[in-house]
């Protein structure tokens, strides 16, 4: 019998599993590269209160101090460490930018898989409802979500991750109505898979490729609107340092002491950077025409 | 011997923008229960719709279908459920009917799962066994579609199949995928568990030789109706309507010597959508005339057991011309 | 090989390799191919899927994907010329004027949104210049020969049924008298009765136009309707070549004599098949010595070590298989 390679599965080798993703991610320089800052970012965020000075300790006499030895990023107009804050910030950015990306790929699969399996009227007006959040900005629509259920970091994940959804919806439904007359399906329903278990074990397993380059991608993106929304004060409050609030308290300043700015400006560059590079990479190790 | 499959009138029609389709058209045949009924014909005849809507993937607009003499034609979902563990299907495509993000194991294994038959121990070795039985050996347990080669998906398609231990089964063209020198395997290996485990078969296919060797009895059917119908050696050797015996003739044979009369057919197959009465091959046969296109062609029994549904049959026979 | 069948020899292939890259890994796609083709005559590669068919064709066209093939070694000589050697401006004037191709897919090898009569005037325009009215015509012409009347030279490719596409798709291949036609597999995708139409056609034009044609396919039937000669196909080499005689009534080759066991016939009752066993080659993983030794019933020790060169088993006919003369035939 001709020796196979079957022996020994290498999983590297199969596409679209986590190994082959690494592999892939691994080679790209890039995406390494955002991949590591993005590490040390949470790392950093969640080790600098131990052995930093708190983010809301307040000492006057170092209002507006540039940044030296002591404090290698300067400090803001009440004399708070900015190195402290911004470290201690990347948790907000992060958190708000998976969170928010995560409720609303949960909620929007589960909505556009129902809707492209049952098709017919539950469809129609399913998607309507997307359409319908779909025609408000996203911005404005996480304003006014913002506006209505108070300002926080859950209700800024809440507000933005409500104002995606409707994008994933569609994706997933789109893939759906792609197989939902595959052989395969057939035969599901003909060993007598409900149609709970059609949907979730055989149809979005096999549509999620797209859905999981759309979250890496967003997550950028929902970390620079929680920026946003901070910046704009309604988001995460003081004396949370959270980045996009922090170049909001500086812009008073920016003439004089543009360190209070540039710092936050430039953690908020870097974190969209990387998840975009790592996004990036993503996709192409899950394209299966990019195959070389 | 009992017949374990019987359709009385069967129609399956789509409604579609451009029409009604009339897929399966007033068609009723008998199974043999242990026998392998052949049903041929080209694209666009029916014969994948008729298979599908007998295992209820299609329900039918009319007509009767009876499953070891009940009537199983109108189900709820209970009784569907109950019917699938008796009545299964292997399908054409070994890649695309399989889910590719699922193992060997986890796909042969499911409908054991969906049977609520076994217990969580006995799933294991009840999988293996079925794999055993159509020659997948245990270390491809683990192994994906796209891993294996398409001999090898056919298997874990039949292995599905097989699984729940079905009485009849609906193969729609399980080996038109496969290469020839693979196509031959599984042929025995269906032959094989038909005789292992009693089963019949409702054999799909266009490939004239391939039924020819697996099947016992052939219906060939033509835009949604059934042309002729008897045991398969019949058909080869005395084809009696016009259409089988220029399908016969057209099939490319491997005989370098004898050269046969190649009955070319003129046009093209008409649409099914909303046909005009009469016959409906009657647009490119050589012998149609007016009485072709009047009223719905009845089968007629020409001789015992071979049914022909042409108005034409016996002349044809009589002034001996015919097809091969 | 005798002097006057060289002068009417008008594509010789001499040890075509290609070799591809997937994914770091190289797939011996073609391993050593020479064969000759005579004007007016049909030679027929049969084989299995992953042989090398298509990519023997392609590499004939210059027509493979350039970023993943890795080497790519031998002669093609058309009419005593090396068209691998020529540049692709140069080419360009071979390909679809001298030398055309018939793909398999009717469906996918028409443009949708262009009528048949200017795709087919596209590649007048392009071989034999003319005004546009002058193509047309031309066009009309050669839709006339492949049998679609002149009134539907401008519809489109989806108000045409399967074969009548594949009708179209011929019509562009020979539009400029090709001299050399590689038919790849075109009646696949076809009902078997619009086949016969199709390869009825495919033959009336080769005797017309006295072209030669490459006739790709795995269908050993289709072989035995329209071929003068064989070359059977496996892991990219010829196993066996010779005239339809040769291979039909004498098939030597271990795997030309399996695939014949294989098929089931439509005239003959046999109880069971008997197949191949094992499985086809892993292009990137090929077994050493004789590709076809592990599912080879007559294989010994020096089927597995060294390269297999071709044996003459009768005039014209010939066979790549070490032990030929102890199969008893």
């Amino acid at each position: 019998m001709q020796k196979r390679r079957v022996e020994r599965i290498d999983k590297s080798k199969r596409p679209g599993s986590l190994p082959y993703i690494w592999k892939k991610i691994s080679k790209n320089p890039g995406a390494m590269a955002g991949l590591i800052l993005l590490c040390l970012f949470i790392v950093m965020s969640f080790v600098s209160p131990y052995f930093m000075k708190s983010y809301s300790e307040v000492d006057m006499r170092d209002r507006f101090a540039t940044p030296s030895w002591e404090h290698p990023f300067g400090c803001d107009e009440i004399g708070r460490d900015i190195m402290s804050r911004v470290f201690y910030g990347a948790r907000y950015t992060l958190s708000i930018g998976v969170g928010a990306v995560f409720l609303a790929a949960t909620v929007g699969i589960f909505l556009g898989a129902i809707a492209g399996y049952s098709g017919g009227i539950v469809d129609s007006v399913l998607m309507r409802l997307m359409d319908i959040l779909q025609s408000i900005p996203g911005l404005v629509s996480s304003i006014a979500v913002v506006t209505a259920l108070g300002p926080g970091l859950i209700n800024c994940i809440i507000a933005i991750g409500i104002s995606y959804m409707p994008q994933f919806a569609r994706l997933i439904r789109a893939n759906i109505l792609g197989i939902r007359g595959s052989e395969f399906i057939e035969a599901a329903t003909i060993i007598n898979c409900s149609t709970g278990r059609i949907i979730f074990k055989h149809l979005i397993p096999n549509s999620i490729s797209p859905i999981i380059v759309q979250i890496s991608l967003m997550i950028a993106q929902a970390g620079l609107t929680a920026s946003t929304l901070s910046f704009l004060g309604l988001g995460v409050k003081e004396p949370m340092p959270e980045w996009g609030s922090m170049i909001a308290g500086a812009r008073n300043y920016i003439r004089d002491f543009p360190h209070m700015v540039i710092i936050p400006g430039i953690f908020i560059m870097l974190t969209v950077l990387s998840l975009n590079l790592l996004g990036d990479a993503i996709r192409d190790a899950l394209d299966p025409k990019l195959k070389d | 011997m009992p017949d374990i499959i019987e359709i009385k009138n069967l129609k399956k029609y789509f409604n579609t923008r451009r029409g009604t389709v009339h897929a399966v058209d007033d068609v009723s045949f008998k199974i043999v229960a242990g026998s392998t009924m052949g049903l041929v014909g080209e694209s666009g005849c029916g014969k994948s719709t008729l298979g599908r809507t007998l295992v209820h993937l299609y329900e039918s607009t009319s007509g009767q279908i009876l499953f070891q003499e009940k009537d199983v034609t109108r189900l709820n979902k209970n009784q569907t459920k109950a019917l699938r563990e008796e009545m299964q299907m292997i399908f054409q495509d070994p890649f695309s009917s399989l889910n590719p993000r699922m193992t060997v194991k986890a796909t042969v294994q499911e409908p054991l799962l969906l049977s609520g038959k076994y217990k969580k121990e006995e799933l294991d070795e009840a999988t293996f066994h079925v794999m055993e039985q159509v020659g997948l050996e245990k270390r491809f347990q683990h192994s994906f579609p796209h891993e294996l080669d398409g001999g090898r998906r056919q298997r874990v398609g039949i292995a599905r199949a097989l699984a729940v231990n079905p009485k009849f089964i609906v193969c729609d063209e399980p080996v038109s995928a496969l290469d020839v020198s693979i196509q031959a395997q599984i042929l025995n290996l269906l032959m094989d568990l038909q005789e292992k485990q009693d089963l019949t078969y409702l054999f799909v296919t266009h490939n004239l030789s391939v039924v020819r060797h697996i099947s016992d009895y052939i219906c060939v059917m033509y835009l949604g109706q059934l042309v002729e119908t008897c045991p398969t050696k019949e058909l080869f050797n005395n084809p009696m309507h016009p259409y089988s015996g220029a399908l016969l003739s057209a099939v490319p044979s491997t005989n370098i010597h004898q050269k046969r009369a190649r009955i070319i057919l003129k046009g093209e197959i008409s649409s099914p959508i909303n046909p005009k009465p009469g016959c409906r091959f009657a647009k490119r046969c050589l012998y149609a005339d007016d009485r072709c296109r009047g009223s719905k062609i009845e089968l007629d029994e020409i001789t015992p057991g071979h049914f022909v549904a042409c108005c034409k049959a016996r002349e044809i026979r009589e002034n001996g011309t015919g097809a091969v | 090989m005798d002097n006057t069948e060289k002068a009417t020899e008008v594509l010789a292939v001499r040890d075509l390799v290609v070799e591809y890259s997937s994914d770091g890994m190289p797939v011996h796609a073609v391993n050593g191919v020479s064969f000759d083709l005579a004007a007016g005559k049909t030679l027929g590669l049969v084989g299995e899927t992953g042989a090398g068919k298509t990519t023997i064709a392609k590499t004939i066209m210059r027509i493979l994907p350039d970023h993943a093939v890795r080497k790519v070694e031998g002669q093609v000589l058309f009419k005593g010329e090396d068209i691998r050697a020529i540049s692709e401006v140069v080419m360009r004037k071979v390909r679809g004027k001298q030398i055309s191709m018939i793909f398999q897919d009717p469906m996918t090898a028409l443009n949708p949104v262009k009528t048949v009569s200017e795709q087919i005037a596209e590649s007048i325009r392009l071989h034999q210049g003319g005004n546009k009215k002058q193509a047309h015509a031309k066009a009309v012409e050669v839709l006339e020969m492949v049998g679609i009347s002149a009134d539907r030279a401008d519809e489109y490719p989806h108000q045409f049924s399967g074969g009548m596409k594949q009708r179209v798709v011929i019509a562009i291949a020979i539009a400029c008298n090709p001299e050399v036609l590689i038919a790849d597999e075109p009646t696949t995708a076809l009902d078997v009765t619009i086949q016969a139409q199709v390869l009825e056609l495919i033959d009336k034009i080769r005797r017309e136009l006295n072209t030669a044609l490459i006739l790709i396919t795995h269908d050993l039937g289709i072989v035995a309707e329209i071929c003068d000669t064989v070359a059977v196909v496996y892991a990219g080499q010829i196993v066996e070549t010779g005239s339809k005689e040769d291979i039909f009534d004498r098939p030597t080759h271990p795997y030309t004599r399996g695939l014949f066991a294989a098929l089931p016939d439509m005239y003959k009752d046999v109880d069971r098949l008997s197949p191949i066993d094992g499985m086809p080659p892993d292009p990137t993983d090929l077994p050493k010595g004789c590709s076809f030794n592990p599912r080879c019933w007559y294989a010994a020790d020096e089927c597995k070590k060294d390269a297999i060169s071709m044996t003459q088993v009768g005039t014209g006919h010939f066979c790549r298989c070490c032990r030929v003369d102890r199969i008893e035939v």
